[in-house]
């Protein structure tokens, strides 16, 4: 079997249980926790409003608060900038369309590659500005840990193996087979990792921002 | 210029493939380098005699270019037609010196192109051991010949 | 003028083949083999002068393709030259001569030529059981270490000799293998493709007979010179590739416009062969070309690769209901996972009340 079989094959599959067992396990751990009851008579009540609470956090807390934004504009915006083309990349590259139906049965229309080219490499550049800025700005170095290398290493390696598969580069002497494999291994990196590291954040983020909403609203506090 | 075989199968074939519309614009950068080669290398042929042979196959060229090479070389005064193994074309082209060599095999497909800068390709001149057999054939033929004319000279 | 027959250039000239026509067969088997057009006098020079190989064909677990793609031609091609230059001692398809004069036959000429003989190969060899494939009741590994043993070289022609081909194929069912994991101490040239290029086997040979070597090979013992670069490389499709245009059926308007094959299956990116450049059928066109993905025909393993119509990017473990399967056995895990920690959670907080309780 070669290293590309095994990336097209079992690596995946691996990878694919490990992604929905972690999923399934930490979203449903946090879901099924058990939380005391909150016996104070509330002041905004129903589940309408704490809905619409929930919403409401979520859509303000995903703009910066006024008062901080003088500081964090650029993190914020370059946060933004590459979270975007990040998605775009992975749903509109023409070679990833297969696989995308493949797993759901259905696929949309590519964008063309010239494009994507220039949003891939935009979006390299600023994942790759914003993890040097973290190892040597005086907080962010202190506040770094394995969990946030690890998780910024695993969300740029497919991008750096994606560009080098799709120009058809060799990397260390490898060809471009080997290069493809490398590609897929990366990503299936990416599957195990994510349910476990920060890169959670993708799932319990919003839900988490909903939680809070839904809960402060009971106090008649808009968050 | 590439000849089109008149086979009509191979006709019929040619007409689907290029109903396909492929119109891909690229170019390999290797064109105006290979003039340049043809060039150093008729004058070499001018100053010492030395021949040149540059397999047209062996270069990477675009779609297109290699008719477009053919066609800026043109054609002179002299095209030889040969018949072995299927046909084979000696043309020389507007440049007196630089010659193309196509050999089509048995199915009209051209398999080898070369530009030869030469005085006359090597596959024109006669070859001696084929010149040897002839020769052997001709001396029996005549031979048999005198045999048979009644002694009157 | 007295002739050699045992020297090749004597041999073709008595069978009518002029020196014009033995340049142009060297003329394009020069070029065949990417060498150098001034190598040309050279190659003439050497293939007049070589001996007339024995080459003894070997057949094993094979579908005769192989044979069909080297004899298929219509009109005389420069191919032929070679083949009936050679000294084609025993090959199943081709010859006359059957049963035990045939096997008689091959043995006298593996005597008569011991280690010097070229020994051609085609098909996979069983090691599941020595009846899957015998020759006049003498089973395939045997007859292939006998031959090895005395020849000079090995051509394993098509996937099933160089790799295993279509009899390896899940689920193996005959244990077959290739040439290679059964010789070890023989050269051997493994020409891939199912079947191979004519061309390229022809070149091969000549190789051989031209320089008394086998020609530089790949890591996967196939001569570099035809097997380097990808399909993808020398695809004429690629500028579609490149600018994200793709059919996305056989007959849609992509297709008809002729764009990159990538999403109907075509391995051209991870194949290693010849065909977008020599071509098949004398050069006519190859399977892109007609407008079918590249199988991937040159590769080990290529029939246990996924689907062919399944794109690269696309995993090939298993179908959708497989992977429907993990992604249960994912949410079973998940589940159990969480539902223990729940559990712990009670029993932990149970425990706390009981501590408080009784403290007060």
């Amino acid at each position: 079997m070669t290293i590309l079989d095994l990336a097209r094959g079992p690596a995946f599959y691996s990878a694919f249980i490990v992604l929905v067992a972690g999923i399934v396990w930490r979203t449903s751990g946090l879901l099924l926790m058990r939380w005391r009851r909150n016996l104070a008579k509330p002041r905004v009540p129903g589940a309408v409003a704490a809905v619409a609470g929930g919403l409401r956090a979520v859509a303000m807390r995903s703009v910066p608060p006024h008062e901080l934004e003088k500081n964090i504009t650029f993190q914020h915006f370059t946060g933004y900038a590459w979270h975007i083309g990040w998605f775009v990349t992975f749903l509109f590259l023409g070679a990833h369309l297969p696989f995308i139906r493949s797993i759901l049965g259905f696929s949309w229309p590519n964008l063309p590659n010239g494009v994507l080219l220039i949003i891939t490499a935009i979006t390299l550049g600023i994942l790759l500005t914003l993890y040097i800025r973290r190892l040597f700005h005086p907080v962010l170095r202190v506040i770094t840990d394995m969990d946030d290398h690890i998780s910024v290493l695993l969300t740029i390696a497919p991008l750096v193996t994606g560009i080098a598969a799709f120009a058809h580069w060799s990397i260390f002497g490898l060809r471009y087979e080997n290069v493809l494999a490398v590609h897929l291994l990366s990503v299936e990196a990416l599957m195990v990792w994510l349910p476990f590291g920060k890169i959670f954040h993708c799932v319990t983020g919003l839900l988490t921002r909903f939680r809070l909403g839904a809960t402060l609203i009971r106090r008649g506090v808009r968050a | 210029m590439m000849e089109v075989s008149t086979d009509p199968e191979r006709v019929e074939r040619r007409a689907a493939l290029s109903s396909i519309a492929v119109k891909v614009e690229m170019s390999s950068g290797n064109v105006k380098p290979l003039f340049h080669q043809v060039r150093h290398a008729l004058q070499r042929l001018l100053t010492d005699g030395t021949s040149t042979l540059i397999d047209l196959k062996a270069i990477p060229l675009a779609p297109g270019e290699e008719e477009r090479i053919l066609a800026e070389l043109g054609s002179g005064e002299v095209c030889a037609e040969l018949n072995v193994f299927g046909r084979s074309e000696a043309r020389e082209t507007a440049i007196p010196g630089v010659w193309v060599v196509t050999h089509y095999d048995g199915q009209a497909a051209p398999r080898t192109r070369f530009i030869e800068v030469t005085r006359v390709p090597q596959i024109l001149c006669s070859q001696t051991p084929d010149m040897v057999d002839g020769l052997a054939r001709l001396t029996a033929s005549l031979n048999t010949d005198l045999e048979q004319v009644p002694d009157v000279i | 003028m007295s002739y050699d027959d045992s020297r090749l250039g004597d041999y073709l000239r008595l069978r009518g083949v002029s020196r014009r026509g033995f340049l142009k067969f060297c003329a394009a088997m020069t070029s065949a083999m990417a060498l150098a057009p001034e190598m040309l006098p050279r190659v003439a020079g050497a293939l007049e002068r070589a001996r007339r190989p024995s080459v003894i064909w070997m057949p094993f677990q094979e579908c005769t393709g192989c044979t069909e793609s080297l004899t298929r031609a219509n009109a005389p091609t420069l191919e032929r030259i070679i083949f009936e230059a050679i000294s084609l001692d025993y090959q199943h398809t081709l010859q006359a001569a059957a049963g035990t004069a045939a096997e008689q036959a091959r043995q006298d000429a593996m005597q008569a030529n011991y280690g010097q003989y070229l020994l051609i190969v085609d098909g996979s060899i069983p090691l599941g059981n020595p009846a899957f494939c015998t020759i006049a009741g003498r089973s395939s590994v045997d007859l292939l270490t006998e031959a090895a043993k005395g020849a000079k070289a090995i051509i394993a022609v098509g996937t099933c000799a160089a790799f295993g081909g279509i009899p390896m194929a899940r689920p193996d069912p005959t244990q077959a293998v290739p040439v290679s994991e059964i010789i070890r101490d023989r050269p051997i040239v493994n020409v891939s493709g199912c079947p191979p290029i004519p061309a390229v086997i022809m070149a091969v040979l000549t190789h051989v007979l031209t320089f008394g070597e086998l020609p530089e090979l790949d890591a996967l013992g196939r001569p570099k010179v035809f097997y380097g670069e990808s399909i993808h490389d020398r695809c004429y499709r690629r500028p579609f590739y490149e600018r994200g245009q793709f059919a996305e059926s056989f007959d849609d308007e992509g297709a008809r416009q002729g764009w990159c094959l990538f999403k109907l299956g075509c391995k051209g990116p991870v194949t290693y062969n010849a065909c977008a450049t020599v071509k098949w059928n004398d050069g006519t066109s190859f399977p892109i070309e007609a407008g079918h993905g590249c199988i991937g025909c040159a590769e080990p393993g290529f029939w246990d690769r996924g689907g062919f119509y399944d794109a690269l990017s696309v995993p090939h473990w298993g179908t959708l209901k497989e992977l429907g399967v993990a992604a249960g056995a994912g949410v079973a895990l998940g589940a159990a996972a969480s539902a223990l920690a729940h559990h712990k959670q009670t029993v932990a907080t149970r425990r706390e009340q009981r501590a408080e309780k009784d403290e007060t």
